[in-house]
């Protein structure tokens, strides 16, 4: 469905995407990870045909995506990352405008609107200024206002940023609704929860390349290690964190160190050094590796960093 | 104390972090009191640093008209047209028809005759003929105070030998010279003057032998220097005042309106929404197009009901001339939207736009002659005034409204307005293709 073959683009000062290729297929949910910055935003304006690359093609549905090729457009729908609403105008106002683009017959296009409005409880507030209303219904709104045309293809460039869980909760519930029904999402984020909760299929983005592919599953199973050790940071743990060097890479974050074992490491061997250099279990978790752990092996950073 | 002057420290370390707040506090008030200082200082040099254009016929052949014709000539206030260029572009010498049309057409203000009898055996003093038009009542004022000064002052022998060959005509040879002499001792003696210098006066000593005062000048000489008036346009005009001033006014508001609603294109980028348009089916030229179309039908709109409101409120005739009215209207607009789209295309932001905006529409508005005539301003100046937009637009309006203009009249306006217009929405776009809105 989306082709997009090395695909470069460059700021004056900074390469936003480097020689990237990707295939995104028909009715997959597939997600974009990566930290701020990482170009992920930019492969999305690509994507629209906001900007132009400066080397590779993109193709939609066999389409070549341009900043002049207006058709292809109409298979996309943008749920940008600011809330890109006229706030001094009511729901339905904002509706109106945007649904008129897509040349939407008339009595179509009011129906479409209330079908949205209800799908995300916003029918009741639809003559509302945008303004009065909270962020998540804000999100919410932002979110229909890029499916009027019923695009087979949604771009969601982290459309639940600064939400409370609850609207997030709605908003993941109404996307995977729509995936469900056949449309093919692509979903930028930084959160990997965000990521492993919706996506079938992600890629790893970090300073404009792509760093891994595949289905989650895929990606942890390529870790060296099946599971990660949390250790409660204290007296205890600080004086004898080099004894438990020896079973892997420890990274001292905030309130816990986190144990990256090495290759070969037994449960056991562990257990057995905590217990005779009596070191409490309650102050060990261990964790089922996660694609923060996979980012984290790739790049020494956290996503967050 | 301590607390307060790290509160103030950190609103300077903000103000000097915003470049558009430097610019709008230094800058621009600087250079405007550049402009200011160029017109006004101009003014209170009594306008002598700048020529003020009359028409000028001498009908006379006596010494007197020579005179006076040789005086104004020299005369560092004014420059005198004789002549009109015909269809074929031949100067033609102005006759008294010719000159009439002359002003009427509005190529000056204002035509000083001298007729045949000016100054005439039978008549006491100087009769000239002005005729006028009081497109702008400031200019007016100023050229009929300074041309009755300039022959005053410059040529007051004139009205001395007037009185006394009068007295010698109606009284005789030797009563007329006894007659002279008796009035200048009485004069000699009540303003404590010499009489020799009455009846032989030094030409540059007269007006300070008169009393000393301007008052006492002027009241003497009034008598004897009769300025025939004539207006010859906008006698029938209801209110002259709003006539002349509302074009001036409606296009200052015209540019601020426009340059506010153009720097929104920065509101809408800044908010997502420039974004949501171009990945729906809309081009980036679409959306200059219609943001165009849009704030030259509202600045039309604007101009309209300016004009309409002018017209119930100060009797402004805007109906006897309504369809050129539109169409200076419309040309206006035009090229004011084109205006306001050349800061958006070269502003990084919206702030930026409103700042470059404030700084070019109070100039182009002081020096296009919407606060005061641009005859008063220094050469450069003028010259300068009819590159803006406010001089055509103004120029225009007043054409239809004040002179009753034909379409033929103001087509080199509409032309002109239109090819600003072209010019910088050309600018605009190549910027807007190199730039930083979309």
């Amino acid at each position: 469905m989306i082709k997009i073959s090395n695909i470069t683009k460059q700021y004056p000062t900074v390469t936003a995407l480097d020689n990237i290729s990707l295939t995104i297929n028909k009715q997959e949910f597939f997600g974009l990870l990566g930290p701020n910055g990482a170009g992920k935003t930019t492969l999305m304006n690509l994507l629209v045909g906001y900007l132009n690359p400066d080397q590779g093609e993109i193709h939609i549905a066999g389409e070549k995506v341009t900043q002049d090729c207006l058709h292809t457009r109409k298979n996309i729908g943008l749920v940008p990352q600011s809330l890109a609403l006229y706030d001094d105008l009511s729901a339905q106002d904002n509706l109106d405008i945007f649904g008129s683009f897509y040349h939407i017959e008339k009595t179509f296009l009011k129906e479409r609107i209330k079908e949205k409005l209800e799908s995300v409880q916003l029918y009741e507030r639809r003559k509302d200024k945008v303004k009065t209303f909270s962020g998540g219904m804000k999100r919410r709104l932002n979110l229909i206002a890029s499916m009027l045309h019923d695009p087979p293809i949604l771009l969601c460039d982290e459309p639940t940023v600064g939400i409370d869980p609850q609207s997030r909760n709605a908003i993941f519930d109404y996307l995977l609704m729509l995936n469900e029904k056949g449309k093919t999402i692509v979903y930028t984020t930084h959160y990997m929860e965000e990521a492993e909760r919706l996506c079938k299929r992600i890629a790893i983005i970090d300073f404009g390349k792509i760093i891994a592919e595949g289905t989650i599953d895929e990606l942890i199973e390529k870790l060296p290690y099946d599971e990660t050790i949390l250790i409660t940071k204290n007296q205890i743990t600080t004086a004898k964190i080099d004894i438990l060097k020896q079973f892997g890479s420890v990274i001292d974050e905030n309130d816990h160190y986190q144990l990256k074992p090495n290759a070969g490491f037994q449960l056991s061997q562990f257990f057995e050094s905590l217990e005779k250099h009596t070191i409490s279990y309650k102050f060990v978790e261990l964790h089922k590796p996660t694609l923060e752990s996979y980012f984290l092996h790739l790049t020494g950073r956290r996503l967050r960093d | 104390m301590k607390t307060i002057l790290q509160l103030i420290r950190k609103d300077y370390k903000l103000f000097w972090s915003d470049r558009r707040a430097v610019t709008m506090t230094f800058i621009i008030p600087i250079a405007l009191i550049i402009i200011w200082g160029a017109v006004f200082g101009n003014l209170n040099k009594g306008g002598t640093a700048t020529k003020l254009h009359i028409a000028f016929l001498n009908n006379s052949t006596s010494p007197i008209g020579k005179k006076i014709e040789r005086v104004l000539d020299s005369s560092k206030t004014f420059v005198l047209i004789k002549s009109y260029k015909d269809e074929n572009g031949k100067r033609i010498p102005f006759d008294t028809s010719s000159i009439q049309n002359y002003v009427r057409k509005g190529s000056v203000s204002a035509a000083l005759v001298i007729p045949a009898d000016a100054l005439s055996d039978t008549a006491f003093g100087l009769k000239l003929k002005f005729y006028y038009d009081p497109k702008n009542d400031l200019e007016m004022q100023m050229i009929d105070g300074m041309l009755q000064k300039t022959i005053m002052t410059e040529i007051p022998d004139i009205f001395m030998q007037g009185m006394k060959n009068q007295a010698v005509k109606f009284l005789g040879l030797d009563s007329g010279k006894a007659f002279n002499n008796e009035i200048a001792k009485t004069v000699g003696k009540y303003f404590k003057i010499d009489p020799k210098w009455i009846t032989n006066p030094p030409v540059d000593s007269v007006m300070s032998m008169a009393g000393g005062s301007d008052s006492a000048k002027n009241s003497f000489f009034q008598n004897i220097l009769q300025l025939d008036k004539v207006q010859l346009v906008g006698q029938d005009i209801a209110n002259p005042w709003a006539t002349r001033s509302v074009g001036g006014w409606a296009m200052m508001f015209l540019l601020f309106t426009l340059t506010a609603t153009s720097s929104a294109l920065f509101e809408e980028k800044k908010s997502g929404v420039v974004l949501r348009l171009l990945a729906s089916p809309i081009s980036r030229v679409q959306i200059l197009w219609s943001k165009y179309l849009y704030n030259m039908s509202l600045g039309f709109i604007q101009l309209l009901i300016l004009f309409t409101a002018g017209c119930l409120l100060y009797q402004i005739d805007i109906f006897s001339n309504f369809i050129n009215l539109v169409l200076i209207i419309i040309a206006a607009a035009t090229a004011c939207t084109a205006f306001g789209m050349l800061l958006s295309s070269i502003s990084r932001t919206a702030g930026q736009a409103n700042g470059y905006g404030m700084f070019l529409i109070l100039a182009m508005s002081s020096i296009g002659g919407a606060w005061f005539p641009t005859s008063f301003m220094p050469d450069f100046i003028q010259t300068i005034s009819k590159f803006t937009i406010v001089y055509w637009s103004m120029d225009g309006i007043l054409q239809v409204l004040w002179r009753n203009a034909s379409i033929f009249d103001i087509l080199p306006h509409i032309g002109i307005l239109i090819g600003i217009a072209v010019l910088i929405t050309s600018i605009s776009i190549w910027q807007f293709k190199k730039g930083h809105v979309f």
